[in-house]
């Protein structure tokens, strides 16, 4: 378990900011809720196996008694880096971009289910779709109960949604939480 | 007087003559001479003792002002005469014997009662003339007395000041006696004399010449040349006078058509007497026209014409707004738009809001070109006019369905034209000989000639004429519109940092182009939308960055509101099917609900906010409603019970659609699993995601249950009981009003109870504010507040004010009663001492008769 580097960092961080913009800032700074402490630290981000992992201060400090091949994890694991070096985000994630992200999609409810299965998001099952959203943005993907079920990146903006067709894709698949079940032993 | 009207009878026949002194007869008079004059034409017997009467009168008024210098009036008199003889040649003679009658005429003392004399004059003078014609002339003397009671009061003055001088001098000549020395006194009488005489004079004119165009404006076209050159006189009453009797006149004469120019080849052919006529008239008509109107832009830029010019010009634009020359009168009633004069500018706008609302005279050409003189008018002066400017559109209308028919149209259009085409084909393939060919064609070129005539001739527009103008008129509007959105947006970053002036100062438009944008909504093409809402949103003074200080933006409170107002309508009227969430103004409201001051900033603005944004909204999510929610019932607690309902009716509404958020109203604080990353309320955060509402309690509410308005109370307490119920089942609904509603309704009873209270005896007040301070105690706040029902509350209120009003009617009562009878008393004794009076004098006559 290590902090991550510089190159990590920005890697990171790109990718959060798409989905949160300059609510990354509230992410990082908000006073951390776990741990025995009197006074509550921050949150920071960890590497451990190739995964990242966001925890609070006191955990990190409390983790490093535990030997390297040992720890399983500490906090809660945000995304992972490849093979090749890119850094995909997990669904592990999700409540904490719901909470910090800008930019939201809500579905159909009829058509939770094909997205839950993996599918990206046509114009036809959505229901509503932030203002402002153009196209690349990181959106978060919610039930029209306000249940987030996973994220992904618009395929274009709010404005061209109009136009489009009703096949026509809004938002690409990149996690939802249909994988906690359909990829269990990947997730851990 | 039967002297006067008998040599008028004889002037009948001759032509228009100047106008002559005024008369003076009282008022009571003029309407006897009236039917003096009806009488004496049909009678002629009784002249002789008519001209004895009127002897006698005269002779009474002579001797009782100036009989003693009978001489100096006689010359003054002789002077005035010899001027008139120079001024107009085709006097005629008898005008002596007539002018033997009123020598009074030069006397000062008349002149006060000009006015009426001329009326009197006139009518005289046109019933004379149009015997037949009684009604109209009647008419027009109620027209003439209009025309010249506008200049009544100045006028006035004027002459009592006058008279009082020539009292005066009158009198210092009496008490002098005649000799050379006094020349020059008298040289002055006469001055002043000549100058009033003169204005009398003309003012008798223009009356005259006035009623004459009414009465016959064919054959007196003429006299409109010397009205016009009555009012380029140097007196500015006589100029004025004129300029509002010409305004009268070409009011009345305008015909209801648009006068061309005639072709030359028009001109080439022969014509009758008739249309010559005509043509003559309408030469002269509308060369006249064009005259008036050259001397009314001059005199526009005269300050001491101002005012009149510009009525002027706006009662024409009001009544001819399909007449030539139209383009000059609109630009500049256009320019007078945003006149620093309160007066001038109000005319200009209710012209021009009258140009568009009876669209029916001009067939909407002139609105048109109105819309667009206002849009350059706001690009030449940089957007800095006055609001009224803009103001004015609002009073604009358009069809509903402009943009629907287009497209509708076109495609029946091609159909149609097929099937046109396919009967105009048929008849062509069978054979035809050229005679029924030319004959076809000669009666399709005569139906299309009389199309066209019909067309030129009915006010009424073809649908499609109709609708291209309407679409000229949106885009110029909405040219204007976004012109003053893109100017506000520049500035408003770059001159803040300058110079920090009060915010409506530097936007003076931004109000009601806001307005006008939340009004024709519905209309806004959809490819503007995205840049549209992007200006709203930077107006709207949101940023991306939100640890920056949230507010370098130059616009008020309200404006602000108004923006997000603007955007929701715009998206609402637009987008129904896509349903697209304006975060962004969702954020800016919950910023700007915290900044609201109730003295600053308009009340119904953030009311309407409230309305627009979350009571109209289809559904929030649960954080941002738990946020608005947090935040309306804190906002609800700071300030005035009107602002307060208009909170807790919105509140209220968030609750019932979200009924997640109703573990806000128990007691345990926390919020339990649903608040999500945010486990502690944190009241001044920017996002309402992040606010952590959902953690928080409404203890808000329950303070508000006691609050001093019986409606906020009971709306609160009404809340409340939200709490024991069902996600799904709503409490009973006490008011089901919106919140802008509530609102005015709350604000309404504010404004009536202030002078009520006001008036109330002080003991009451005292009272009052006994009770407030006892009331401090929350249960006898509770006592007081729950207890009371409206009805008690009206009936109790209601017996007070029966008894207050019967005190005060007792109270009159016996002052009339004390008064009688006082009044009685007297009487009484009035009485016995006028019998001790007459007891005393009979005695003293008894005492007489003895002795």
């Amino acid at each position: 378990m290590r902090p991550l580097d510089e190159k990590e960092t920005t890697q990171v961080f790109e990718k959060l900011f798409k989905f949160t913009g300059p609510n990354l800032k509230h992410l990082l700074e908000r006073p951390a809720v776990e741990g025995p402490d009197a006074e509550p630290g921050r949150y920071c981000l960890r590497l451990h196996r190739n995964r990242v992992y966001y925890a609070a201060e006191a955990l990190v400090r409390r983790a490093t008694a535990v030997s390297r091949p040992r720890l399983a994890g500490v906090g809660t694991p945000i995304g992972k880096f490849t093979h090749h070096g890119a850094f995909h985000l997990t669904v592990h994630a999700l409540d904490l971009l719901a909470a910090h992200a800008r930019r939201r999609v809500w579905l159909k409810p009829d058509t939770e289910r094909s997205f839950l299965f993996g599918n990206s998001v046509p114009k036809s099952s959505l229901a509503r779709i932030t203002e402002n959203t153009k196209a690349g943005d990181g959106v978060v993907v919610m039930s029209m109960a306000d249940v987030p079920l996973g994220f992904g990146i618009a395929a274009r903006s709010a404005q061209d949604c109009r136009k489009a067709d009703t096949n026509a894709v809004v938002v690409l698949h990149q996690a939802d939480a249909g994988e906690y079940l359909r990829k269990e032993e990947e997730l851990m | 007087m039967g002297k006067r009207s008998g040599s008028k009878r004889k002037d009948k026949n001759k032509v228009i003559l100047p106008p002559e002194l005024p008369p003076e007869i009282d008022d009571d008079e003029v309407d006897l001479s009236d039917e003096d004059i009806a009488f004496y034409g049909t009678d002629s017997s009784n002249v002789a003792h008519f001209r004895h009467f009127d002897k006698k009168s005269i002779d009474r008024y002579v001797g009782r002002v100036a009989g003693r210098d009978e001489g100096e009036v006689e010359r003054l008199y002789e002077e005035r005469q010899k001027r008139k003889a120079t001024e107009s040649s085709g006097r005629p003679r008898e005008d002596d014997d007539e002018l033997e009658v009123d020598p009074v005429d030069a006397l000062p003392t008349k002149t006060l009662q000009g006015e009426l004399v001329y009326n009197r004059a006139k009518k005289a003078r046109s019933e004379d003339n149009t015997g037949s014609v009684k009604t109209k002339a009647q008419e027009n003397g109620a027209d003439a007395k209009k025309i010249i009671k506008k200049d009544e009061p100045k006028g006035k003055s004027k002459n009592k000041k006058g008279d009082d001088n020539k009292v005066k001098n009158i009198q210092s000549q009496t008490e002098v006696p005649k000799g050379q020395l006094h020349s020059n006194v008298l040289e002055e009488v006469k001055e002043e004399l000549s100058a009033e005489e003169l204005f009398e004079k003309k003012k008798a004119q223009l009356a005259e010449l006035g009623m004459a165009m009414l009465e016959d404006p064919e054959s007196n076209i003429r006299s409109l040349n010397d009205m016009l050159s009555i009012s380029n006189d140097k007196d500015q009453k006589v100029v004025k006078l004129g300029l509002m009797s010409l305004l009268a006149v070409f009011k009345d004469i305008i015909p209801s058509y648009r006068i061309r120019q005639l072709t030359e080849k028009e001109l080439a052919v022969e014509v009758s007497k008739e249309v010559k006529k005509t043509r003559y008239y309408e030469y002269t008509l509308i060369r006249c026209y064009k005259a008036y109107l050259q001397k009314l832009v001059s005199l526009e830029k005269q300050p001491q014409f101002y005012t009149v010019a510009v009525r002027c010009m706006c009662a024409l634009l009001d009544t001819a707004p399909h007449f030539n020359f139209r383009e000059n009168l609109l630009a500049s009633v256009v320019k007078n738009l945003s006149s620093s004069d309160d007066v001038a500018r109000k005319m200009c706008c209710e012209a021009i809001r009258s140009l568009f609302i009876n669209e029916g005279k001009h067939r909407g050409e002139a609105t048109i070109e109105a819309v667009r003189l206002i849009a350059d008018h706001v690009k030449l002066n940089d957007c800095q006019l006055h609001p009224d400017s803009i103001d004015v559109f609002l009073s604009l209308r358009f069809d509903e369905d402009i943009g629907k028919d287009e497209t509708e149209e076109e495609k029946v259009k091609p159909k149609k034209n097929k099937r046109w085409q396919k009967s105009q084909e048929v008849p062509k393939q069978l054979p035809v000989n050229d005679k029924k060919k030319t004959r076809q064609e000669l009666i399709s070129k005569a139906r299309e000639e009389v199309d066209a005539d019909l067309r030129a001739v009915s006010f009424s527009l073809d649908p499609k004429e109709r609708k291209r103008i309407q679409k000229e008129t949106l885009s110029a509007l909405f040219e204007t519109y976004f012109r003053i959105l893109k100017h506000s947006v520049t500035t408003s970053n770059s001159r803040t940092k300058v110079n920090n002036v009060s915010p409506s100062g530097l936007h003076p438009l931004l109000t009601p182009c806001l307005a006008g944008l939340g009004k024709f909504s519905h209309l806004i093409d959809v490819d503007f939308m995205g840049e549209l809402i992007s200006c709203l949103k930077k107006l709207s003074g949101y940023s991306d960055r939100q640890d920056e200080i949230p507010n370098d933006n130059a616009l008020s409170v309200s404006e602000r509101l108004q923006c997000c107002i603007v955007a929701f309508k715009v998206w609402r009227s637009n987008l129904e099917a896509l349903n697209v969430d304006l975060q962004d103004f969702f954020v800016q409201l919950y910023n700007l609900i915290l900044e609201y001051r109730p003295d600053r900033d308009h009340g119904e603005v953030l009311a309407d906010a409230l309305k627009t944004l979350l009571w109209e909204g289809k559904q929030q999510d649960m954080l941002r409603a738990a946020a608005f929610i947090k935040r309306l019932a804190t906002f609800a607690l700071s300030f005035g019970s009107a602002e307060a309902i208009a909170a807790l009716v919105t509140l209220k509404h968030l609750l019932q659609k979200n009924s997640k958020c109703r573990n806000m109203l128990e007691n345990d604080s926390g919020g339990g699993s649903l608040s999500c990353l945010v486990a502690k309320y944190n009241p001044e955060a920017t996002d309402p995601y992040l606010s952590g509402a959902l953690a928080s309690v409404l203890w808000e509410l329950s303070l508000l249950e006691k609050h001093y308005d019986i409606s906020v109370s009971s709306m609160a307490s009404n809340i409340l009981s939200m709490a024991n119920l069902n996600p799904t089942q709503n409490p009973v609904p006490i008011l089901n009003v919106n919140p802008l509603e509530a609102y005015r309704d709350l604000s309404m009873e504010r404004e009536l109870l202030k002078p009520a209270s006001k008036s109330l005896p002080l003991n009451l007040k005292k009272k009052r504010r006994g009770k407030e301070f006892v009331a401090l105690s929350p249960d006898v706040l509770k006592k007081a507040d729950c207890s009371v029902d409206k009805h008690e509350l009206e009936e109790k209120l209601q017996s007070h004010f029966a008894v207050l009003r019967s005190i005060s009617e007792n109270e009159r009562l016996r002052g009339e009663l004390n008064h009688t009878l006082s009044s009685i008393n007297m009487y009484k004794e009035y009485k016995k001492q006028q019998k001790k009076k007459n007891m005393k004098f009979k005695t003293g006559r008894k005492k007489v008769a003895k002795v």
